[in-house]
């Protein structure tokens, strides 16, 4: 039979799809759903949303046959299938409740359009209808031939900036996608924080998602991707800041101070998260100003690139563990002007360069670290050992994320043209270059 | 052998509606009430509103003849795209038979209406005009008597009978 994946343009919700179901009395039913959703190569799942007849009738009678088309060619199909079950939470729910918010947003019905459950149906078989059809469109690119390409570039990346940045790269040069991100999972905080963008007008690096919020923290907290091809304000980024900041306190109100890079108006979407060993690692986040951007094959080649940039994150976090021997001999620049006043908010880890917050949190730990070892004893060459052996710094037992807090760090600072910088001097290891003295200011808790 | 019923519940407003710019998809179901359906091309109202012919492709429909032939059972949705006003028509009396002259000419009135419809809201109209294409010799009219319709809209009034 044929697949399902050879039908999945079908499955866009772009056209509405058609639903025959039986009551036992034999009475047929046939409505329009706005969504079947692709599930594997067996399986669809259907939206509920409403107590209907459909679902009346499958729970009593599990037959049903769905009539889909493509909405680039017209071609028609017709699925046998078989009710399952409904799931309620979980990825296939979220990953569906996310494409009907875009499916009501554009077709006019947010507030009508609300999931219950997700239906899952078994694929018996798939027939294509003899009728007339459009020529398909040629592809945009082989997705195929850019993810080899990709690969092959990731591959060759010896660190880990390097890694997040060439993995933009290639998402602009290969793939044509020119609005992109990654965050770093932070486990303690359960919060996402931006490590490297492209493609917007400030950097964003440091601004944070809650797990669980938007589409980046719902597709970080089901580990699955969670695609939207329409603008939708049920997803947009200004809506989860504020929803997160409304739970305020200190803490919370400086989770706005970096904001957040996304597109003011995006209307595709599509986060996936970025796994290693299992464990959740981060997101990848690309969003477009094109309705339908990104399709089933796209969200297949990034859920492929963000595997290998989780494992390169992986083995690359280790690796910098090793410690090298320094580059070359310590070098210190030479200190003019007047001093720079760091305050340290040990509530939170925040540091602020005179008044302007630079960041806050386990990269805040480590900065005032940094700064204390330089003030106290002139010390200015460092090894990411010592920083994970610093009760200071705190740093979760497991996948500390180390060398990314300073990826992030050492971007704070060259954004924010601080009169102070970090330079890396080998594997593990690295300078702190400082062009003014220095003033520290500790900020006990109240 | 049952004749027209003495009432219909096709009001004169939803007989219009049904008439023009909508889509239309028809379903029945076999023995073993396994469903079979397909996108139809359009429909006719007869003046009393006690009969509803659709017309549809019957190579597109084989599973759905034999059923409606088998068992005479038909359910049958209308859709207007834009506006999301959906109503279902169920009947228990479907015959198979052939088209009459006009019918082509209402397919073709349909077809320009869907497309006035749908192109605003971004389909091209070579999309609209390709789900409604048909070959005049392929055209099948499936006429039934409305035995119950049901409003269809998405929202809280979705399913209550009309």
């Amino acid at each position: 039979m044929l697949a399902v994946d050879a039908i999945r343009d079908c499955l866009e919700g772009a056209v509405p799809s058609i639903v025959a179901t039986c009551a036992p009395d034999g009475t047929p039913n046939v409505s329009y759903v706005s969504q079947v959703h692709y599930v594997d190569g067996a399986h669809v799942a259907l939206t509920y949303q409403f107590f209907s007849k459909t679902r009346e009738n499958v729970l009593a009678n599990p037959r049903a046959t769905l009539f889909v088309a493509d909405p680039a060619t017209v071609a028609r199909y017709r699925l046998e299938v078989e009710y399952v079950r409904t799931e309620t939470e979980g990825a296939l729910f979220e990953s569906m409740k996310a494409k009907l918010a875009g499916i009501a947003s554009h077709t006019g019905m947010s507030g009508v359009f609300r999931l219950l459950g997700s239906d899952l149906y078994r694929v018996r078989g798939i027939e294509a209808v003899p009728c007339a059809r459009l020529p398909a469109p040629p592809p945009r690119r082989s997705l195929l031939a850019s993810l080899r390409a990709a690969s092959q570039r990731l591959n060759a990346c010896t660190d880990l900036a390097g890694l997040l940045d060439e993995s933009l790269d290639c998402l602009a040069r290969v793939f044509g996608v020119d609005h992109a991100m990654v965050l770093m999972f932070d486990a303690t905080a359960r919060r996402l924080y931006t490590v490297a963008s492209r493609g917007y007008a400030s950097s964003g690096v440091g601004s944070e998602i809650p797990l669980g919020h938007g589409v980046i923290g719902v597709a970080a907290r089901e580990l699955a991707p969670i695609r939207i091809s329409h603008a939708t304000s049920e997803y947009g980024y200004g809506r989860a800041i504020r929803a997160a900041a409304a739970e305020a306190g200190m803490a919370d109100r400086l989770e706005t101070e970096i904001p957040f890079p996304g597109l003011p108006a995006s209307r595709s979407q599509l986060a996936v998260p970025i796994v290693a060993c299992g464990q959740l690692v981060g997101a990848l986040y690309v969003e477009s100003t094109e309705d339908r951007r990104f399709g089933y094959d796209d969200e297949d080649a990034l859920v492929a690139l963000a595997a290998q940039l989780g494992t390169g994150i992986h083995v690359l976090q280790a690796t910098e563990g090793q410690d090298e021997a320094p580059a070359g001999a310590s070098r210190r620049l030479p200190v003019t002007g007047a001093p720079v006043v760091v305050r340290h908010y040990a509530e939170n880890d925040s540091v602020f360069l005179g008044e302007d917050y630079l960041i806050k949190g386990v990269a805040g730990a480590i900065f005032w670290k940094l700064a204390r070892d330089y003030v106290n004893d002139q010390r200015v060459e460092f090894t990411n050992r010592e920083l994970r052996l610093d009760p200071s710094i705190r740093l979760p037992d497991v996948s500390d994320n180390l060398e990314a807090r300073l990826v992030l760090l050492q971007r704070r600072l060259d954004e924010r043209a601080a009169p102070l910088r970090i330079e890396k001097t080998g594997r593990g290891r690295f300078r702190l270059c400082v062009g003014r003295p220095l003033k520290l200011v500790e900020v006990a808790p109240a | 052998m049952s004749g027209p019923p003495d009432s219909t519940p096709l009001d004169a407003a939803n007989a219009a509606f049904i008439g023009c710019g909508v889509m239309v998809s028809v379903a029945s179901r076999d023995a073993n009430l396994a469903p079979s359906v397909v996108r139809a091309l359009g429909c006719r109202v007869a003046p009393d509103r006690r009969r509803v012919t659709v017309l549809l492709a019957g190579s597109q429909s084989a599973a759905l003849l034999r059923d409606l032939r088998d068992t005479r059972a038909i359910a049958v949705v209308f859709s207007q795209p834009s506006t999301h006003r959906t109503i279902q028509l169920k009947g228990s009396d479907a015959l198979v038979g052939a088209p009459e002259p006009g019918d082509a000419a209402l397919i073709e009135a349909n077809c320009a209406a869907l497309v006035r419809d749908m192109v605003p809201a971004g389909y091209p109209e070579s999309f609209v005009r390709t789900l409604l294409a048909f070959e005049p010799h392929d055209l099948v009219a499936v006429t039934f008597a409305p035995s119950a319709a049901f409003a269809q809209t998405p929202g809280p009034h979705a399913g209550k009978r009309l």
